[in-house]
């Protein structure tokens, strides 16, 4: 250990090394800690620091990485290091030219950034896209702590637009380690509600076949609505193709004497939404452990619950009701909250500290907010998932929610 | 009669640091000198009643002045004055008296004191409380007939009696009240109230202490204007600011004393001063100090005579090999010591020895931390925590600076319900003007508790400190608050 302690203060010393001296403070920093001490009252401080904190967002995030190897193969660790590399290097270039420390937000950044992502994504896209997302999520507003938007989602957003087919229809069976692409692509989960209930009714209370509705098909979303259709006399199942959202509608359905099973589908099961057995960006899938990973980062008091609680919540009650009276455009509640990337987006993109608002209503206002939002973009535009776009258009309502806030936690008193 | 708790919001529970002073109570030896300042505490400096190579004897008065807001000061041990001239004590320029001690223990005693303290009338006992300097106490001090306070007797509403102990380090009141002592507190605090018969009592204890409270509350049970209430020993319930809305419920006068609004904020020690000083007629000559932090071979109380220099009380206490800070009465706001040839006043509470953190730590930032404090929950002192594994205590940033991430902790324990990152992304950015004020600026009780729980390390509090000094060179003052205050035409004339 001497050695490399030895060798740090020689490097020091070299005068051609001087430009590189954010690279050695940081790898100094990060090896042996600081030997700063207080020089004024108070002269004991909390051992807390930036790096101990953001070291702690990775770590909630380390099941979910881990999950996202065990589902789509160890090319997801190749696109980890690609977007730490490149986004490192943009992060070290903008420390040398500014003559600052580096700073530990990147930590994250390169991070979350590759677990938004497809798992098919060519490493010469996470690229581009983390390069992006730095400098223009970030450092170009000064870096971290000045940014107004999270870098991941800059990145992300940025290459959703230049790069659409990739983005859009490349998602990896999991356990399909396979990498031809076009032979083993299939949609997520949204994609597939969004298309079947489309193409034709949603939880109907009676199915009539005519001879000239060639391919009818019909989606039940719970058991109840399965129970409600098959009770009516009226119901004719023969030749239509039936898709159930959950186990349960599922089950229902293939007890039924009048339903064909080849005619039966089920589209997929909430067991495996949570697990992570349904296709989808790299870390999102595996929801259990971002519940687990959100909650522990919570309980550390490294975010905070106010946003994912507004935001989830905003989503179940908008689902909820919106499901009742337009299911074919707004899918169910707790299919929405398990489904595409809100459960990632909630826990770890929207309670970015420094990109959401900092006072208690505020918080709450920006999670309602992007809740409503991501509702509405998934429910009646032509993207399926919406997480990203809300929480980039609140990130930019985030100085104006909190100067509101202040406004009038801060007027003056009626005289 | 036991009160009912208030809480106040945010505030921070510091447990189980190494080093917390035990129960244990030594006597130091009379130093061989002493120094006397001349300003101690809040009042005025007081002028010189002695000339140099004057005999003086323990508890003699060698600085009194009766026109200022002072208390008279003390020599504090028998022997002969060698010179009076300026130091720079606690970094302003302080006139002192220097005292070669001559080695014995005797002390004079104050004129007119009695055990049967009932019998003496009020202007007797507001004599012997002032010339014992016992009313120099706090931060308000002891009103008198003699200007010891800006405010008089008659405008007292409250008085609030403190032992919360919420510093990280304090005085045990536990060992303040022991024995004899309960009961002497009990009668200081009756004689207090035959000075003060308009005021009500409040006794403000640790929460945790139960058995202090049930006692303290038996010893003065039938008097209705007193109650004894425990407040959890969250920093910093032992300011004026959060006692005085904690206990009362009352508004604080931002920018002015807890004296302004006619209440009275003392500690034990002050109390057990006015019994001293009424029925055994003696001077404040004597402090009980802590001697707290890891840098002690063992952490005790120590009970010094005034003025004894630093290097005098903790000699032989302090462990050899460790490179130490010394500090004064508070880690958090408390001001570094120096030089340990300078005395302990009579408002010094504890000497803490803090170890230097000087050295690097291999992966700090990813280590488990099982005595590692935090206001987060990231470190394993969270389930480890307790009286065998006690928490570190030195002076290692434990990171670098780095820009606000907003990360909320400043506002959660801001016990004034500030927003300090607020307040230093203004100061930061030289705007000085009414939005400091309107975001509360003036509020700040400078704990520094922001300071302590900071993970980018910003210096929340001097930033705080900072703008309101310049807001004060601006122009823009702390704004008046909107009821009446008291003692302030008194103020006036003292400048």
């Amino acid at each position: 250990m001497k050695v490399i302690r030895s060798l740090l203060d020689k490097l020091y010393e070299v005068p051609g090394l001087q430009r590189y001296k954010p690279i050695i403070g940081a790898a100094d920093a990060i090896l042996y800690g600081t030997n700063e001490t207080t020089h004024a009252a108070p002269h004991v401080v909390d051992n807390i620091d930036i790096k101990r904190y953001m070291s702690f967002v990775i770590l909630a995030l380390l099941p979910a990485v881990a999950a996202s190897v065990y589902f789509f193969g160890f090319r997801v660790i190749a696109i980890i290091m690609v977007s730490y590399m490149a986004g490192g290097a943009v992060e070290v270039i903008f420390a040398m030219v500014g003559k600052h420390d580096i700073h530990e937000g990147f930590l994250i950044t390169g991070l979350i950034f590759p677990l938004v992502l497809p798992p098919t994504c060519p490493l010469w896209v996470v690229a581009i896209g983390v390069v992006f997302g730095t400098m223009f999520g970030k450092e170009m507003f000064g870096g971290t702590g000045r940014n107004i938007f999270n870098p991941a989602l800059v990145g992300r957003l940025f290459i959703t637009i230049a790069f659409p087919a990739i983005m859009s229809a490349n998602w990896q069976q999991p356990f399909d380690y396979s990498l031809e692409t076009d032979a083993t692509t299939v949609a997520t989960p949204l994609g597939k509600y969004k298309s079947t209930a489309m193409a034709g009714e949603v939880n109907p209370t009676v199915v009539e076949f005519k001879e000239d509705e060639a391919n009818k098909q019909v989606l039940f979303t719970s058991a109840a609505a399965v129970e409600k259709c098959t009770l009516n006399p009226e119901s004719k199942f023969d030749g239509v193709k039936i898709y159930c959202v959950g186990n349960g509608a599922y089950k229902k359905a293939a007890k039924h004497k009048r339903i064909e099973e080849s005619n039966l589908t089920r589209l997929f099961s909430y067991g495996d939404l949570l697990v992570g057995k349904e296709p989808g960006s790299m870390g999102e899938t595996c929801r259990i452990v971002i519940i687990l990973g959100g909650i522990f980062l919570m309980f550390a008091k490294v975010s905070n619950w106010r946003i994912p609680v507004s935001y989830l919540g905003t989503v179940f009650v908008l689902a909820l009701v919106g499901h009742r009276f337009l299911p074919q455009d707004i899918a169910p509640p707790v299919f929405q909250i398990f489904a595409g990337g809100l459960m990632f987006g909630a826990m770890f993109m929207a309670t970015d500290p420094i990109t959401s608002p900092f006072t208690k209503a505020g918080k709450y206002c920006f999670g309602v907010s992007c809740g409503v939002l991501t509702v509405l973009i998934r429910s009646f535009t032509g993207y399926v998932e919406g997480v990203m776009f809300s929480i980039v258009i609140m990130n930019a309502f985030t100085p104006l929610i909190d100067q509101i806030v202040l406004m009038f936690k801060y007027r003056p008193a009626k005289t | 009669m036991i009160a009912k708790n208030r809480a106040f919001p945010g505030g921070y529970r510091f447990k189980h640091f190494q080093g917390r002073p035990q129960d244990k109570l030594i006597k130091a030896a009379i130093p061989a000198m002493v120094t006397i300042p001349l300003m101690q505490g809040f009042g005025d400096e007081v002028a010189a009643v002695v000339g140099a190579d004057d005999k003086v004897a323990a508890g003699q008065t060698i600085g009194r002045d009766d026109e200022s807001i002072s208390s008279p000061v003390h020599s504090s041990v028998n022997g002969k004055v060698v010179n009076i001239g300026k130091i720079d004590y606690l970094g302003n320029e302080t006139t002192a008296i220097t005292i070669e001690s001559d080695g014995t223990e005797g002390w004079q005693s104050l004129e007119g004191c009695s055990a049967a303290w009932d019998n003496l009338s009020i202007e007797q006992i507001e004599k012997l409380v002032y010339l014992s300097g016992a009313s120099g106490a706090g931060r308000d001090g002891i009103p008198t007939g003699f200007n010891s306070s800006i405010i008089s007797p008659d405008e007292v509403e409250n008085v609030i009696i403190h032992g919360v102990e919420s510093e990280m380090f304090a005085v045990s009141s536990g060992l303040l009240l022991k024995d004899d002592n309960l009961s002497h507190f009990a009668e200081g605090t009756k004689i207090l109230r035959k000075m003060l018969p308009h005021a009500a009592f409040s006794i403000a204890l640790n929460s945790e202490c139960k058995s202090l409270i049930t006692d303290v509350s038996g010893a003065l049970a039938d008097n209705d204007w007193c109650d004894v209430r425990g407040l959890e020993p969250r920093y910093p319930a032992d300011y004026d600011e959060v006692l005085v809305s904690a206990v009362l419920g009352r508004e604080f006068p931002v920018g002015h004393l807890a004296a302004n609004i006619g209440v009275i904020v003392l500690d034990i020690q002050a109390v057990l001063a006015v019994y001293d000083a009424v029925v055994a007629g003696k001077a404040v000559i004597e402090r009980t100090i802590a001697l707290a932090g890891p840098g002690f071979k063992e952490n005790l109380h120590i009970s010094a005579r005034v003025g004894s220099p630093v290097q005098h009380i903790i000699d032989g206490m302090v462990k050899q090999d460790a490179d130490l800070r010394f500090l004064r009465n508070s880690c958090l706001t408390g001001e570094a010591l120096s030089d340990l040839s300078m005395p302990a006043d009579r408002t010094c509470g504890a000497i803490i020895a803090v170890v230097e953190g000087n050295n690097r730590e291999m992966f700090a930032f990813v280590r488990p931390g099982p005595r590692k404090d935090s206001y987060s929950r990231t470190f394993l002192s969270l389930l480890f925590g307790s009286e065998k594994i006690t928490k570190l205590c030195e002076t290692n940033l434990r990171g670098e600076e780095r820009p606000c991430i907003s990360c909320n902790y400043c506002v959660e324990v801001c016990p004034v319900s500030l927003m300090p990152h607020l307040l230093f992304r203004h100061v930061e950015r030289e705007i000085i003007d009414e939005k400091l004020l309107k975001y509360g600026i003036y509020d700040c009780i400078e704990c520094n508790l922001c300071t302590y729980v900071c993970p980018s390390k910003i210096t929340l509090g001097q930033w705080i400190k900072d703008g309101k000094a310049k807001l004060i060179d601006e122009g823009l003052p702390c704004p008046q608050p909107k009821f009446a205050l008291k003692g302030l035409e008194e103020d006036e004339d003292a400048k």
